[in-house]
């Protein structure tokens, strides 16, 4: 396994116990709710009495758009089994097993990259070309904020399910 | 027993105060909605609980299928954590409640939560033996 090694640096040791595995899910967890957070609180401030931008700028079912496909980006992602990835140059598993996960795997990256483009597109179109000013130029910013903290969600969720590949090969030796 | 009188006690004591904040924080200023972050805390142990339920630690080599399901419970638990501190601030930050309402309803859901982790502990421990 020490030889297969791609990078010069080693994964730390401390990445492999299941105790730093479940932190890592439990923070995905957490990064989510702030993503979803974040859009909310843009979403309910929107509404609310402080805002009092002078053409009337509200957040519609097109702002929630963006964060919607990020979710389902990340939910594509995150439901792949990811030893079935590598599993190509093996003959038992057949009928291109692999082949199949790699597009499903290029769809759920699609999406989430989507998502993000989609959030700056919101905050361009939207807030910087009608020249909106700060206390209404946060509902779009918070739009960007948010696809990113998925994205950053996703990110953390890969790594702590690839750490757990590690663990159970230990244990099961 | 690590689990004794005192600690109860002790817990119940924490438990109360955690929702007298919370009460406080809403019947002060008319404005009940931060008693969400009650049903926040005490729904967010569940998911875990369910997951760990439905899912057999033995089957290892089921290419990691008994652990997803643990894996979702955990996410789901990091949110409902996570939710219940940014309920109130997603209120006070609109002007619904003011900012003293939501610093109480945050600590006081916090202490609710300590309460039912730490007495989750003490009972898992009890089980072991």
């Amino acid at each position: 396994m020490s030889e297969e090694r791609l990078w010069k640096f080693r994964k730390p040791e401390w990445m492999n116990s299941s105790m730093a595995r479940s932190a890592g899910v439990y923070g995905a967890g957490a990064l989510f709710a702030l993503a979803f957070f974040v859009m909310l609180d843009a979403s309910v401030w929107s509404h609310s009495a402080l805002n009092g931008s002078d053409p009337p700028i509200h957040i519609k079912f097109i702002d929630w758009l963006p964060l919607i496909f990020s979710s389902l980006g990340m939910l594509i992602i995150n439901s792949i089994e990811k030893t079935r990835l590598s599993a190509d140059s093996f003959s038992y598993s057949g009928s291109g097993v692999a082949w199949k996960a790699r597009v499903v795997l290029f769809l759920g990256f699609a999406s989430l990259a989507g998502g993000m483009a989609g959030g700056v597109t919101v905050l361009v179109l939207k807030y910087v070309v009608p020249a909106a000013v700060f206390p209404t130029l946060y509902m779009g910013v918070a739009n960007v904020m948010a696809n990113a903290l998925v994205m950053l969600s996703s990110v953390v969720l890969w790594i702590s399910q690839n750490m757990e590949d590690e663990y159970a090969y230990n244990l099961a030796l | 027993m690590s689990a004794g009188l005192k600690t109860i006690i002790s817990l119940s004591f924490i438990l109360a105060i955690g929702f007298l904040l919370v009460i406080l924080s809403c019947a002060l200023f008319h404005q009940y909605l931060p008693l969400l972050v009650v049903a926040t805390y005490v729904l967010a142990p569940l998911p875990n609980w369910i997951c760990g339920r439905c899912s057999n630690p033995d089957d290892f080599g089921d290419g990691g299928g008994a652990n997803a399901v643990m894996d979702f419970g955990k996410f789901c638990t990091g949110f409902l954590v996570v939710m219940g501190i940014a309920l109130p601030g997603v209120l006070a930050h609109s002007e619904i409640i003011r900012i003293p309402a939501m610093m109480m309803s945050v600590i006081g859901g916090l202490l609710i939560y300590g309460t039912i982790i730490s007495f989750g502990m003490f009972f898992q421990e009890e089980q072991e033996f």
